[in-house]
């Protein structure tokens, strides 16, 4: 996998309708979105499915992508993300409706195979660098953060599952990205 | 509100979490204030680190061929244009029938009248098609129109449906693909369920062609900042007030 060349040098020829453009995305991102989606959707046919939605969009929306508001990695993350929300959501709409009606719940396994060792795009560095911010982070602030990113959680939601008021979340979270911000800027 | 205000805003709007007010606050202010927008942009990047702080895992092997195929093939569900634009193609090919049909009965007898006036009912009937399909293809290419994808479940996990809304006219066009076709004693319905009522509410009922296809034109929406979720179960034939089951064909997050 190469992990050397350039940011952003992909997606514009992806877009020109490139193939070999495609695979080198692939082969350098996949592994950083199936994570991703791993850690979303705790279920690995469901991460599979929509690291494929993912791709694919990719395929079709490459000319949307504008390197000015970030990097390739970050745009292919934000679909991956956003389409893996929408796939807890529908989830837990169908398993709203099977409560409310009192019926068994059956949803695949959840076994989350977790691999290490696997190739990246970001430098270990870069990753390093991210995990110390995150772990520089007070519990409470990392938590409420976490569960709004990678559970779609809303604040109201977040609030009844930490038992904390509304407004002590918002400032959780607004504390705690700013000073994510402040930290990883160094990086951005 | 200050920029700063803005700003803590925006924190919590690239996390999907800033109330509706807010977040159309924050949207209308970023037009016109680039700090603020570029305060913004660093937040969406500090969202995407929680990702790249997770270990990479490779996807299966196959998976790089998975993906490979499916953008070899010709996407159906992204080309809304092109069997929309093939419908108006048949339209106005089927008006000209029609009309070279009307001129040629107009030389006979007037035994004939009948079927004259039959082919001007479907030509009127037609022409209000060509109408409202072009007002179709007009919402679907406003700049003001979202898009919300519904996604198969258990019952059907191969069916998708993608919703086209225009919030202003709070209406929408929805395409729904690979549904099992319906009996001849059901209906499908699709159902918004709304954030401020416990009950969902009916949007529509429609069948699906063999190969597992439907379009369905929704007026009247909610506002869409009220539409929590949109799904769609099998009911008996014509629709129900209220879904008798919560077997979900296609189901997703309106996330307004």
């Amino acid at each position: 996998m190469d992990t050397t060349a350039p940011a952003a040098v992909l997606l514009p020829a992806v877009a020109e309708g490139n193939i070999s453009a495609f695979e080198q995305l692939y082969d350098r991102y996949s592994s950083t979105v199936y994570a991703l989606l791993l850690r979303i959707l705790s279920n690995a046919d469901d991460a599979q499915e929509v690291l494929q939605e993912t791709f694919v969009k990719a395929w079709t929306s490459a000319k949307m992508f504008d390197a000015v508001r970030g990097s390739e990695v970050a745009w292919l993350i934000s679909i991956a993300r956003s389409r893996g929300i929408d796939r807890i959501r529908s989830r837990k709409i169908r398993l709203e409706r099977e409560d409310e009606a009192g019926r068994d719940i059956s949803i695949r396994g959840s076994l989350v195979e977790t691999t290490t060792g696997a190739d990246s795009a970001i430098q270990s560095e870069e990753r390093t660098a991210v995990r110390g911010a995150l772990a520089e982070l007070p519990g409470p602030q990392r938590i409420a953060l976490e569960l709004a990113y990678f559970e779609g959680l809303s604040q109201s939601e977040i609030a009844a599952r930490l038992n904390e008021p509304l407004g002590t979340i918002k400032t959780r979270m607004q504390l705690g990205m700013k000073k994510l911000r402040e930290r990883l800027q160094a990086y951005q | 509100m200050t920029h700063e205000h803005y700003q803590s805003i925006a924190a919590l709007d690239v996390l999907g979490v800033a109330s509706g007010g807010d977040a159309a606050a924050l949207r209308l202010h970023l037009t016109a204030c680039i700090p603020c927008r570029r305060a913004r942009d660093e937040y969406a990047r500090v969202t995407t680190m929680f990702a790249l702080a997770l270990d990479p895992v490779d996807p299966p092997p196959g998976m790089r061929d998975r993906v490979r195929s499916c953008i070899n093939m010709p996407s159906r569900r992204l080309n809304i244009w092109g069997p929309t634009s093939g419908a108006t193609a048949a339209t106005a090919a089927t008006l000209l029938v029609a009309f070279l049909g009307w001129r040629a009965l107009t030389e006979h007898d007037a035994g004939q009248r009948a079927q004259i006036e039959s082919l001007q009912t479907q030509n009127a009937q037609l022409a209000q098609r060509a109408d409202k399909l072009a007002s179709e293809l007009s919402a679907l290419a406003s700049a003001g129109t979202r898009t919300i994808a519904l996604s198969g479940q258990e019952v059907a996990p191969a069916a998708s449906a993608r919703v086209f809304l225009e919030p202003e006219r709070r209406r929408a066009l929805v395409f729904f693909y690979d549904l099992p076709p319906n009996d001849g004693n059901k209906s499908y319905q699709l159902w918004i369920i709304r954030a401020d009522q416990p009950k969902p509410v009916s949007a529509g009922v429609f069948d699906v062609t063999a190969a597992g296809t439907a379009s369905l034109s929704v007026e009247n929406l909610p506002v869409a900042t009220e539409i929590k979720a949109l799904a769609v179960t099998l009911e008996p034939k014509g629709g129900v007030d209220q879904p008798t089951n919560t077997r979900f064909y296609v189901a997703g997050n309106a996330d307004m």
